[in-house]
């Protein structure tokens, strides 16, 4: 997973940029980056579980962003889920988060960035590791992860 | 597309809303929020939240993550058929920005 956590390295080295007064294009790419780091999270465990290394990159390409928000996760008991259902419910409604500011920085040349939006992102980019490596054993999290990618449950 | 629970819950949610604004202070100024469909076309309800300037700088995380659970509590989003997505912004940035939406 050093791709991730090198492009979580560049979203917070290009968050620092410009001191006091950073340029609108360094804050956008800033919150991009931040979100490719934990799509690249997800991504890179999918694919190690793929048996041919040199097939793996490949494999990577197949993810959607649209489809990895748009993957649902239904807890057991809605009124009393599972410890490891409340991290996953937590690490989508950040991961989808995320998603949607980086759609906005990458299209939407008009939005002012304000140092709260990247450091918001940083922050949420950082809960997701930190959620995924909790998890990433779990069968749950990797049905999930299986789902993302587009596999259905039935 | 069809309308979302959320629609017809218009006076529930604004109350609810105001009471975790109140409940926040004086880290959140306050909350605004918006009713759309987001980048992927799916319903959604976008939280727009002023932090003081304190809060913003030195408990962000904390803060925003308590603003978040607490909206969740509140409301049921998978009941009102809705996403929500939160963003923040100091008082001072708001002031700066001048945004109508947030304020």
């Amino acid at each position: 997973m050093a791709y991730a956590d090198d492009l979580f390295r560049d979203a917070q080295h290009l968050a620092k940029r410009g001191g006091k007064h950073p340029k609108q294009s360094s804050l956008q790419r800033a919150v991009s980056t931040a979100y490719y780091a934990a799509f690249h999270l997800l991504v890179a465990d999918f694919v190690a579980n793929w048996r041919i290394p040199e097939q793996r990159a490949r494999l990577g390409r197949m993810f959607e962003h649209r489809r990895m928000s748009g993957a649902v996760f239904e807890t057991g008991d809605k009124h009393n889920p599972t410890p490891i259902e409340v991290e996953i419910k937590s690490l989508i409604a950040k991961f989808t988060q995320l998603q949607k500011d980086r759609y906005e920085a990458d299209y939407n040349v008009a939005k002012i960035w304000f140092h709260t939006d990247v450091v918001r992102a940083l922050d949420l980019a950082d809960e997701v590791f930190k959620i995924w490596r909790r998890v990433r054993k779990e069968k749950l999290a990797q049905h999930h992860l299986m789902s993302m990618f587009g596999a259905r449950q039935n | 597309m069809l309308m979302p629970v959320a629609v017809t819950q218009q006076e529930r949610i604004r109350a609810e809303v105001r009471e975790v604004e109140a409940a926040l202070r004086p880290d959140v100024v306050r909350i605004r929020y918006s009713m759309g469909e987001d980048w992927s076309g799916q319903w959604a309800i976008f939280f727009r939240v002023v932090l003081s300037d304190d809060a913003a700088k030195n408990r962000l995380r904390q803060v925003a993550n308590n603003v978040v659970q607490r909206l969740g509590e509140h409301l049921d989003f998978d009941a009102l058929g809705v996403f929500p997505y939160h963003n923040f912004r100091s008082e001072s940035e708001q002031a700066a920005s001048r945004e109508e939406a947030w304020a």
